[in-house]
């Protein structure tokens, strides 16, 4: 049986200039079933996004792709642009990072999610407009704000606006890149809750992106961490934050604070390297508190470990519980 | 309602511009050095007797407050007075001039405006493409012509195919009313033409940063995210949003029509305000320069609040 959603082997290279290119995304692949939540997470600039607007088809033209993505067992990427457009928005929705600009701000609030229904036939005219209403309220907001532009909105109300839209063609999956960035804790708290129920209630798949831990430790089933453009390990959210088997994952959780505020802050010394230029060995071994001979010239390839859950790192080859 | 005080506020002040420019008109002429009757007596010994008569008849003698005073009450009639070089009212002579004007000017204009529109959202559309550097090239080529040169170059090139000078074939006797507007067609094209060219490279480069600048934005992510096509999310969201500063810009440059194109007219000897300024400058006629002024300053204080209004109703963002 296939997937709900399932990628393989995605690549992403941005051309950049003089004849260089930037290997952003390499051979990313993960599966989503139906209303699994799995998370994506990594340092700023690991190819989160880029890896999102690449299964949708959205980079722009400076960006070539190569891999597969399966909706229901059919690749939706092999024909272009016309194959995929008619699954955006109605089978495959996104809550962009930085939403704030994601309404457009010369049109009122409703009207963008009006158009939306409208596009994709979900209803028309005062049908549309009622169903506008019963999405803004679904999110907590007043029906009465559909008439309003998004600059008279807060930022949270933005976001939660952003989200009624995304739900307006009862997608299968619901994809929210980074949607709390930009906002304060409180509100933070509060859309993450909003995402929590509308997931469940309308049996949503998620993918979240974000580089927050334990956002993904209280809302996803699974995590997939991404390390320079590739998944470095894979697993339920759980097995990955007691029994790393990943030295970036562990390092990672390591350098978040629990939700109670305890524990310091650590960064991860060293910076991801260039992706402009081939990698040689493992990419994180410059950062690695665990690098030995074999990393510096063999690249590790992601393998299936014990309970489902999979690993780049050859010391998983070594000896089990090493990590 | 949003915006009452906005459109009175607006109002108040250009008519205060409107009260500042006349002041200052009115003042630059009177420093201006020589003297209108030197150059109306025409008359190398005149008498001072006689230079005294022309004096009074034109109101010089009295003092400038005076003449101020009484511009300005004049003015209020819509008595812009007298044209020294032809003894006709001013405002007779500006009427004539401005009712040939407007249609050679607003024909280049609009012209412009839609060759520079399209050629600007093309080269925004197909970025990094051929389409791109050529429709750039073009519009920087002729923005940077010198109008009467290009007009020179159209009347070499038209030269026998269309009229190059003047509004109408003076020898036409009783034409028809269908020969008469054919006659004018063939008279304004190639001044328009001239203008339209000179102007539209400018709106190539305005529409071009406006449309890059809107495609670039996040909610063109959001509308191709939530399945529109290309063709649509270009009207629906890019094109409305770039009109923003492109709005503006044709109010502007509307402002100026009234100013006519003393280039082109020159060229072109085309018998509208431009010439008629330039004329003026030349006779040192202070009060159809005056007069021309005035109507300038209107009309571009005029376009200036159609400009604000109009982005006040497109960007529903501006509240003050
Ligand atoms: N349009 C582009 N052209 C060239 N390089 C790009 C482009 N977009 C992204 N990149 C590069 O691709 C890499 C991945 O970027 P991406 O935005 O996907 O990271 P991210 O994980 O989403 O980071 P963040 O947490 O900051 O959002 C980065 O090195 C970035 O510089
Ligand atoms: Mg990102």
């Amino acid at each position: 049986m296939s997937s709900l959603l399932e990628v393989e082997g995605l690549n992403v290279w941005f051309d950049l200039e003089g004849e260089r290119e930037l290997h952003a995304v390499q051979g990313v692949g993960f599966a989503l079933e139906p209303g699994e939540r799995l998370g994506l997470v990594g340092e700023s600039g690991c190819g989160k996004t880029t890896t999102v607007l690449g299964l949708l088809g959205l980079l722009p033209p400076s960006a070539s792709v190569a891999g597969s993505v399966l909706l229901n067992g059919v690749d939706i990427l092999a024909g272009g642009e016309e194959s995929i457009r008619p699954h955006r928005w109605v089978d495959l929705a996104i809550v962009f990072q930085g939403a704030m600009n994601a309404l457009n701000p010369v049109k009122t609030v409703g009207s963008q999610i009006v158009e939306v229904l409208e596009l994709h036939e979900r209803a028309r005219g005062r049908e549309a407009r009622t169903r506008t209403s019963e999405l803004l309220e679904s999110v907590g907001i007043p029906a009465d704000r559909a008439e309003r532009f998004p600059h008279e909105f807060s930022g949270g109300m933005r976001q939660r606006a952003a989200i009624a839209m995304a739900l307006a063609c009862n997608p299968s999956v619901l994809i929210a890149d980074e949607p709390t960035t930009a906002l304060d804790v409180m509100v933070q708290a509060q859309i993450l809750e909003l995402l929590d129920s509308l997931c469940r209630d309308f049996g949503l798949a998620l993918l979240l992106v974000t580089h927050d831990l334990p956002v993904v430790a209280e809302l996803c089933d699974r995590a997939a961490v991404m390390y320079a453009g590739e998944i470095v390990e894979h697993g339920p959210v759980d097995a990955l934050y007691h029994e790393p088997r990943h030295p970036y994952t562990r390092l990672l959780f390591a350098a978040t604070p629990d939700l109670y505020g305890e524990g310091v802050p650590a960064s991860i010394p060293g910076a991801p390297p260039r992706l402009d230029r081939p990698l040689v060995g493992c990419p994180f071994h410059t950062r690695c508190d665990r690098a030995f001979g074999r990393c510096t010239h063999e690249r590790p390839l992601l393998r299936e470990l014990e309970g489902s859950r999979s690993a780049a790192c050859h010391l998983n080859d070594v000896v089990a519980e090493v990590v | 309602m949003r915006g009452a005080d906005y459109i009175v506020k607006r109002v108040v002040f250009a008519l205060l511009t409107v009260f500042v420019a006349i002041t200052i008109n009115f003042a630059l002429f009177r420093l201006a050095p020589g003297s209108a009757v030197t150059n109306l007596a025409r008359v190398p010994h005149a008498t001072p007797e006689t230079r005294l008569a022309i004096k009074r008849q034109f109101g010089l003698d009295k003092s400038k407050f005076q003449q101020y005073w009484i511009y300005l009450g004049q003015l209020f009639r819509g008595n812009l007075g007298v044209s020294f070089a032809n003894s006709q009212p001013v405002a007779t002579n500006l009427r004539t001039a401005l009712i040939n004007t407007i249609p050679m000017v607003l024909i280049g204009t609009v012209f412009a405006i839609l060759l520079g529109t399209l050629t600007g959202v093309i080269a925004a559309w197909r970025r990094g493409t051929k389409a791109e550097g050529a429709s750039v090239t073009t519009a920087l080529a002729f923005y940077s012509m010198p109008t009467h040169w290009l007009g020179l170059m159209l009347v070499i090139l038209f030269a026998g195919v269309l009229p190059t000078g003047g509004m109408s074939n003076e020898f036409l006797l009783n034409p028809s009313f269908s020969t008469h507007v054919k006659d004018l067609a063939e008279h304004i094209a190639l001044p328009s033409l001239t203008l339209g060219l000179v102007l539209y490279g400018e709106y190539t480069l305005i529409v071009r940063s406006a449309m890059l600048e809107t495609l670039g934005e996040d909610y063109i992510l959001t509308a191709r995210a939530k399945g529109f096509r290309a063709g649509a999310i270009l009207r629906r969201h890019a094109l409305r949003n770039a009109m923003l500063p492109i709005a503006t810009l044709v109010a502007l440059s509307l402002g100026y029509i009234v100013a006519g194109a003393i280039l082109v007219e020159t060229v072109f000897s085309w018998p509208g305000l431009g010439r008629a300024v330039y004329d003026a400058v030349l006779q040192r006629d202070y009060p159809m320069l005056q007069g021309a002024f005035l109507l300038l300053t209107i009309s571009v204080v005029f376009f200036n609040l159609v400009a604000d209004l109009l982005y006040f109703k497109l960007d529903p963002r501006i509240t003050t």
